[in-house]
């Protein structure tokens, strides 16, 4: 869907500062009708990166392919393209409704169609109430909500979104993260950066992981959790005094420590492989 | 990306419903009442044609105040877009850069006739009310008023591409008073006996704006008569002008990164 091939940005100091590199020979290929998410810390090169997607900010080096199923010229291509910045603004005086109609109308939309995708996302981001009121009496959630509802409007195919999440309360997380799972399930690819290490878990089925501006991983997530996992097993087991214990064992002790167990005349409770969250191989990484 | 009318004219709609839902026309209410009343106090603290005097101020203070507010509105046509970060909601879309500032172009231009109008009818009201005649110069003047506005607009947004919000509005009022003075300095004999200070003030002439141009108050106050042809080139400068510059400002915009 999408493809970064060597993609360098150097901001350029002047006399006082000196250049600075954000992003640094980054290639990666964002999968088709996947939800990717986009991981690293702050200062990281997120940002730039995704700016430099919707040519905000132009590569100092390298190229940005987009696939030929979003279109071959860049109208085409921003026609099929959602994105949502982080903390989105809005133009203050206009109402919510107002606003949809503007970037209706910009995507290429008739007013019919506009109306329509309104009544459809509206309910679902629980914003209706709020469309006819000016965007400056929004709250920071209602804003997020806004925001989500003008990226789904013109019904695109790639979805970018910075920093969903932020700024929502936990029911509000649950909801939005649920409907990102929806529009994927409608054969949308969705790329998300996030800090929020335990909502691209929870979400995404890939995640590009940056460090310091470059690639530091790119794959599955169940991938980068099977290669970080140490191997170990907790044992839970009854005695015949109806005692609790736990044994912590690795794979290859596993088998032997349970037959072991059950000569001694121990019923197994369970087996559990101790398995480290995304969060916890982010942290690792990011101590390193 | 290429020009798409339609999106210049969805921007310049939106653009413009969204100042006029500020609190700009409020502002330019409070301008015209303090236009009035000024005039009115003008030309009753002098003598002479009661008429003569309040389309003199009138003109004037509606010169002033249309580049007040052009200046105002103008500084935020781009600045606050990058700065406020909504221009990245516009050109996430199939908008091309030079499609957007067109339209924001476009959208505070009407904003700008809406506000020059309101102004001029009440210069000119009171003007007729002191049983002042109309005349086609006084027309002339207010379309110039309006010319005059849009270059300081065009000038101001592209100087707030390349530098502060503050540097632009003084380099925007400096061009403009310079822009006026300048008609006249070539006429002064210090500047005719030495050629080379003659070759400068082409040199500006060539690049900057000369304002005094559009500036034909005098003729109106007496009644003189321009010939058509000054009129018309008057209008073209103005308007080439103004158009050579967002075509500067669009070729700067493009490569702009929009942090």
């Amino acid at each position: 869907m999408l493809n970064l091939q060597n993609v360098t940005k150097k901001f350029t100091g002047d006399l006082f500062t000196q250049d600075f590199v954000a992003v640094n020979d980054l290639s990666f290929n964002l999968k088709t009708e996947s939800v990717t998410g986009f991981l690293g810390a702050n200062g990281a090169g997120k940002t730039t990166t995704l700016k430099m997607i919707m040519d905000f900010i132009r590569p100092s080096s390298g190229d940005i392919v987009f696939d030929s199923i979003l279109g071959t010229n860049q109208m085409e291509i921003f026609r099929n393209i959602g994105f949502l910045p982080e903390r989105p603004y809005f133009y203050p005086n206009l109402t919510g409704r107002e606003f949809c109609h503007y970037l209706g109308k910009v995507s290429g939309m008739n007013t019919g169609e506009i109306k329509r995708n309104i009544d459809k996302w509206a309910p679902i981001f629980k914003i209706e109430f709020a469309l006819d009121r000016t965007i400056k009496n929004y709250s920071k959630g209602m804003l997020q909500r806004v925001g989500f509802l003008v990226t789904l409007l013109h019904d695109p195919k790639l979805i970018i979104l910075d920093e969903p999440l932020s700024g929502l309360d936990p029911i509000g997380r649950k909801e939005l993260k649920s409907v990102i799972k929806d529009i994927n399930n409608e054969g949308k690819t969705v790329f998300f950066s996030s800090h929020i290490v335990s909502d691209v878990e929870e979400v995404c089925s890939d995640v590009i992981f940056i460090k310091n501006g470059s690639l530091f991983y790119e794959g599955s997530v169940d991938k980068i959790i099977r290669e970080n996992s140490k191997n170990d097993f907790t044992i839970t087991a009854f005695d015949s005094n109806d005692l609790k214990h736990i044994f912590e064992v690795n794979l290859n002790e596993k088998d032997k420590k349970i037959s072991s167990l059950m000569n001694e005349g121990f019923s197994i409770y369970s087996i559990e492989e101790e398995k480290p969250t995304l969060e916890e191989i982010v942290y690792e990484v990011k101590s390193k | 990306m290429k020009l798409n009318l339609n999106n210049t004219f969805t921007i310049a709609k939106y653009t413009a419903k969204e100042i006029l839902k500020s609190k700009i026309l409020i502002s330019t209410l409070i301008i015209g009442l303090a236009l009035f009343v000024l005039t009115f106090v003008a030309y009753s603290f002098s003598y002479g044609d009661p008429a003569r005097i309040a389309i003199d101020f009138g003109l004037g203070m509606l010169s002033l105040s249309s580049v007040g507010i052009a200046t105002f509105i103008g500084v935020s046509l781009l600045f606050d877009e990058i700065e406020q970060r909504t221009i990245y909601q516009i050109i996430s879309r199939p908008v091309g850069r030079n499609t957007f500032l067109l339209g924001k172009t476009f959208g505070l231009i009407s904003v700008l006739v809406i506000n020059i109008l309101i102004l001029s009818f009440v210069s000119v009201a009171l003007y007729l009310f002191l049983d002042g005649e109309m005349n086609n110069l006084i027309v002339w003047s207010i379309i110039f008023t309006v010319v005059e506005a849009i270059m300081v607009l065009v000038i101001v947004s592209f100087f707030s591409l390349l530098t502060s919000k503050v540097l632009s509005v003084l380099l925007t009022i400096s061009l403009y008073i310079v822009g006026h003075a300048i008609g006249g300095v070539k006429l002064l004999t210090f500047v005719k006996d030495r050629p080379f200070l003659e070759y400068i003030i082409d040199g500006y002439q060539f690049l900057l704006p000369g304002f005094y141009k559009l500036n034909i108050k005098d003729f109106v106050l007496y009644k003189k008569s321009l010939p058509t042809e000054y009129l018309f080139s008057s209008l073209s400068y103005g308007i080439l002008y103004s158009l050579g510059v967002v075509c500067l400002s669009i070729f700067i915009f493009n490569k702009k990164d929009l942090n």
